[in-house]
């Protein structure tokens, strides 16, 4: 194996192991979340999702988000459901890059 | 037993105080208003989104203290219709109630009914509501309304706390010869929602929600 097949190697597995380990979130802009005391539902009932690791709700923004646990998989219509089932509606939904304290991180600099 | 019967109801907590009646699907809300005329709990459990079912007590006295009344019914109820907006939540609740009513001027009880509506508005700063509910039996009509109005001097992230200045005006038919007016201070922080007032009538009151 020359050096320019290692360099090559080296970069697959270097992105192959980043790829590994990114965080995968599901993100829903939400309708009619205007109370925290009423919102929990959204917060406790997607909690207990199999795949859920972690569950931001920011209610300014209108956004919740489901960080998937590492090899799961969560299928963004569960995450529909659930909200609906907590008596909201889901207008955009989208599966990110991202944890959800990257997440969180980018909101604050929103507000 | 009744007697028995009514004081777990009542301990429960409680009703039209609440800003929305029932809680997420597969959830038991808890609420509670107390003060010295009008002790009011129950607890519900929402087998769907838009269904729970519940019980609760209902202590009343008439403004003179003279009369005395005491419900326990189970109920029902449903959210009729919901308006899921970007900044704002609107609802129509049914409810739906029978019980036993007992007074102290008259010998026994009475089979009661209890069917009522709730119109409310939300956004995250202000709160609109208002509520009719009929409390009848043979010979007995004490009809309920009350309308409340609220507003939160800032809007508040998921984790803090928030609060809110709610006025409310209720009557009740038959019991109270004038309107209540109870300006309250309202706390809500996550799963915790609570309210502190005094009444036209300098009585304090004291309301409560919590969802399991």
């Amino acid at each position: 194996m020359n050096h320019s097949s290692r360099f090559l190697m080296a970069v697959l597995l270097a992105g192959s192991a980043a790829s590994a380990f990114a965080s995968t979130s599901v993100k829903a802009s939400v309708n009619g979340m205007v109370c925290a005391f009423c919102a929990q539902g959204i917060e406790k009932r997607l909690s207990k999702l199999p795949a859920a690791k972690a569950v931001y709700v920011d209610l300014k923004q209108k956004v919740v988000a489901v960080e998937v646990k590492e090899g799961q998989l969560l299928d963004p219509k569960t995450v529909t459901a659930e909200i609906v089932d907590a008596g909201y509606d889901v207008t955009k939904l989208e599966t990110v890059d991202q944890s959800i304290a990257e997440i969180k991180a980018g909101m604050k600099v929103k507000k | 037993m009744r007697r028995l019967a009514a004081s777990i109801a009542m301990a429960l907590g409680a009703g039209a105080a609440a800003a929305a009646p029932m809680g997420f699907k597969g959830s038991v809300m808890a609420m509670g208003d107390f003060g010295p005329n009008w002790r009011e709990s129950w607890a519900n459990y929402a087998f769907t989104a838009r269904d729970a079912i519940g019980a609760g007590g209902l202590y009343m006295r008439s403004d003179d203290e003279a009369r005395t009344r005491t419900l326990v019914e189970v109920n029902y109820t449903r959210l009729l219709k919901r308006w899921n907006l970007e900044d704002a939540q609107a609802n129509v609740w049914l409810f739906a109630g029978v019980g036993d009513i007992r007074g102290n001027d008259f010998a026994g009880s009475k089979l009661a009914l209890a069917p009522g509506v709730q119109a409310d508005y939300e956004t995250t700063r202000v709160y609109l509501a208002a509520t009719v509910r009929l409390y009848r039996a043979a010979d007995l009509n004490h009809d309920f309304a009350s309308v409340r109005a609220g507003f939160s001097f800032y809007e508040v992230d998921y984790e803090e706390t928030q609060p809110w200045v709610v006025l409310e005006v209720r009557r009740m038919r038959g019991l109270s010869d004038k309107p209540e007016i109870t300006p309250m201070l309202r706390l809500v922080h996550n799963r915790y929602f609570v309210e502190l007032g005094v009444n036209s009538a300098r009585q304090a009151r004291a309301n409560f929600m919590y969802i399991f």
